[in-house]
């Protein structure tokens, strides 16, 4: 099984700061107007939120692994609930790489891997380095093509 | 081809109405003001809707002119557009139904809607409106026949003299009027009870005598709930009115309704999962019904009720046998979800309760009530703990999967039990899922993904934990099996292909 480049903790703690941040603001508007002392509350709820975001961030890392098999990608993944998902090579209708702002300062990338059902249509896997990803994503389209001949897709 | 004559006074005139309409409102709207330069008086407003109407015809004539279709052997073209232009070709191998409809108006005119659905997008992918109704069996009809590689065949004579075997329509069935009422006056369904929240609203509060008005407020919702049941039995019965299901070679063909009516193809090479559906009543009749889905229609809309289209109602052991005609598969014996799973569900509902009770406890603390109630508010949900065991029980006993040599079979639900049917070879994505609450009992739910677009996805829910994983694996690994199975098939048939050719 594969991990995450541990480098992926500080894109997604990144977001966990940011959401902390916005919370405690509106705490802190909230409190204002109801109980009077706005910036402590908020302070008190934007550190509250940023230690369990940071917690979670870590435990998110945990979880997360992945491995491509001979006919298939399997992914685990998720902290309150486990999600483990098989996604059959013959079903990739196609796979892109991804990069945020966010991603690309930390020199990170994203493989998107998009199918066809109804639930769980696309896939993906953060955290790569950008070559990894684009080994990845040629590798799944070769895999796809090859596993594909003439049956149908849909 | 261009659309019928007909399309340009029947589109002209529904969109000129609603255009004459918005004209004359904003017209009336603004006739007070002094928003425009000229007094907008009787004879003003009645020029500006005929504009608008005129306006609206004059477009039509532009759109008909310019709309153009053609079935090709590779697929269905289409040129439209008056202003901007767009040029579309559909590929015969993509199109998953062809649906013909007709409201009573397009009925007396003899015209149709055909709408052309294919996997992709949220959205019906063509709507040709409005061809005449001949023109519209022939377009169904030669699509089939383009699909199977026939040669394009104009159809110039009738289609009983030159139908070759496989294109006699055999009926597979048909709703006699019995089961049609039958079926009316069964699939209630619960959701409408939910408008019943409505009801509160709508009674008349007579203050002072409070018991008078339990009676009659009593007496309102049996009546709500009679007049809900009667809606929708109404309902029911004009959208199955007529139902006919026909076999054309590898096309299943319906036609239904009595306002609107139906007349749709669902290809068997698309079939995606088939669901089997029966709520409480019907199980205690032993009826169920059988929907034939695709991955033709957007998740959440259904242009002709989608894949309401296999079989409304009959007897169990008649849709089996109809939906064996489909996708032949055998009912393997269902496992239930361990005996855990059971304590979890009077858990979940008896901390329901109890938490609604303290909901009701503290609002009865905070607002003193005029006149005293003669039982304290909290108690009532606390009485339904009785019927938990049984409730948790029911739903226990109505879950369950079955793993079968070409199908998975997954059922839920008690007040409207759910069978899934799911050959392997449709298994788009496999997700096995535990939440916190889930993994401190050992259990586990598996997620079947098709790219069907009618209703959920088939899930074992709450089963044990490592029994998912195998079944995770194993549903992944059947996949693998019935595609090379089917791939060595193909290879056969292209093999004789080429031999012939020699």
């Amino acid at each position: 099984m594969e991990v995450l480049n541990p480098r992926v903790r500080l894109a997604w703690g990144v977001g966990a700061v940011v959401t902390a941040v916005v919370v405690g603001v509106l705490a802190a508007v909230v409190s204002r107007f109801t109980l009077g002392p706005g910036v402590t509350v908020g302070l008190a709820v934007a550190l509250g939120a940023l230690a369990l975001g940071l917690a979670f961030v870590v435990l998110r890392y945990r979880s997360w692994r992945f491995e491509v098999r001979e006919d298939d990608l399997y992914l685990e993944r998720g902290v309150l609930t486990r999600i483990n998902t098989v996604v059959p090579f013959v079903r990739v209708q196609h796979v892109d790489t991804q990069r945020g702002p966010v991603e690309r300062a930390l020199g990170l990338s994203s493989v998107v891997v998009y199918t066809a059902g109804s639930r769980g249509a696309d896939v993906s896997i953060p955290g790569l380095t950008p070559e990894r990803a684009d080994d990845l994503q040629e590798q799944l389209r070769r895999l796809a093509i090859e596993s594909e001949r003439e049956t149908d897709a849909v | 081809m261009k659309l019928h004559p007909l399309s340009i006074p029947y589109r002209a005139a529904s969109r000129g109405l609603s255009l004459g309409l918005m004209l004359f409102f904003l017209g009336q709207s603004l006739s007070g003001s002094d928003v425009l330069p000229f007094p907008l008086a009787g004879p003003v407003l009645v020029v500006l809707a005929a504009l608008g109407v005129v306006g609206a015809a004059a477009w039509q004539v532009a759109y008909y002119r310019r709309f153009e279709y053609r079935l090709t052997g590779d697929g269905l073209e289409i040129a439209s557009g008056v202003v901007s232009r767009r040029n579309r070709e559909i590929p015969l191998g993509r199109i998953q139904n062809v649906d013909i409809s007709r409201n009573v108006i397009q009925r007396a005119l003899g015209v149709a809607v055909i709408d052309i659905e294919t996997a992709g997008g949220g959205a019906t992918e063509a709507s040709l409106r409005y061809v005449g109704y001949d023109e519209a069996k022939r377009v169904q009809r030669q699509i089939q026949r383009l699909k199977r590689g026939e040669e394009a065949a104009e159809d110039e004579t009738e289609p009983g003299e030159r139908a070759s075997p496989e294109e006699r329509e055999t009926v597979l069935f048909e709703l006699q009027t019995d089961e049609l009422a039958l079926l009316s006056v069964l699939s209630f369904d619960f959701r409408y009870l939910s408008l019943l929240a409505f009801g509160p609203a709508a009674l008349p509060f007579v203050p002072g005598v409070a018991e008078l008005a339990f009676v009659g407020g009593l007496v309102l919702v049996a009546l709500l709930v009679a007049a809900l049941w009667a809606l929708s039995a109404a309902t029911t019965f004009a959208r199955y009115y007529g139902f006919r299901l026909t076999r054309l070679g590898d096309e299943l063909r319906y036609e239904r309704g009595l306002l609107q009516r139906y007349d749709g193809s669902i290809p068997l090479g698309k079939v995606q999962a088939l669901t089997l559906d029966a709520n409480v009543l019907m199980r205690r009749f032993d009826y169920t019904t059988l929907a034939v889905e695709t991955a033709g229609y957007g998740p959440g809309q259904t242009p002709s009720g989608g894949s309401e289209a296999a079989v409304p109602l009959a007897t169990r052991e008649r849709v089996l046998r109809l939906a064996r005609e489909v996708e032949e598969f055998e009912v393997p014996e269902f496992s239930r979800p361990p005996k855990r799973a059971r304590t979890r569900y009077a858990a979940r509902y008896a901390l329901v309760l109890a938490g609604l009770a303290g909901v009701l406890y503290a609002l009865e603390v905070a607002v003193t009530p005029p006149a005293p109630i003669p039982v304290p508010l909290a108690a009532i949900p606390l009485a339904f703990l009785v019927v938990v065991p049984v409730a948790a029980h029911l739903k226990w006993r109505n879950r369950g999967y079955a793993v079968g040599e070409d199908h998975t079979l997954t059922r839920n639900g008690f007040w409207s039990q759910t069978t899934k049917v799911v050959p392997y070879y449709r298994v788009q994505t496999v997700i096995q899922s535990q939440t916190v609450f889930q993994r401190r009992r050992q259990l586990a739910s598996v997620v079947i993904d098709t790219a069907s677009s009618a209703g959920g996805a088939a899930a074992a829910v709450d089963v044990d934990a490592e029994t998912a994983a195998e079944l995770r694996e194993t549903v992944g690994e059947k996949l693998q099996a019935s595609l090379a199975a089917r791939r060595g098939e193909t290879d056969r048939e292209s093999d004789l292909d080429s031999s012939r050719r020699d």
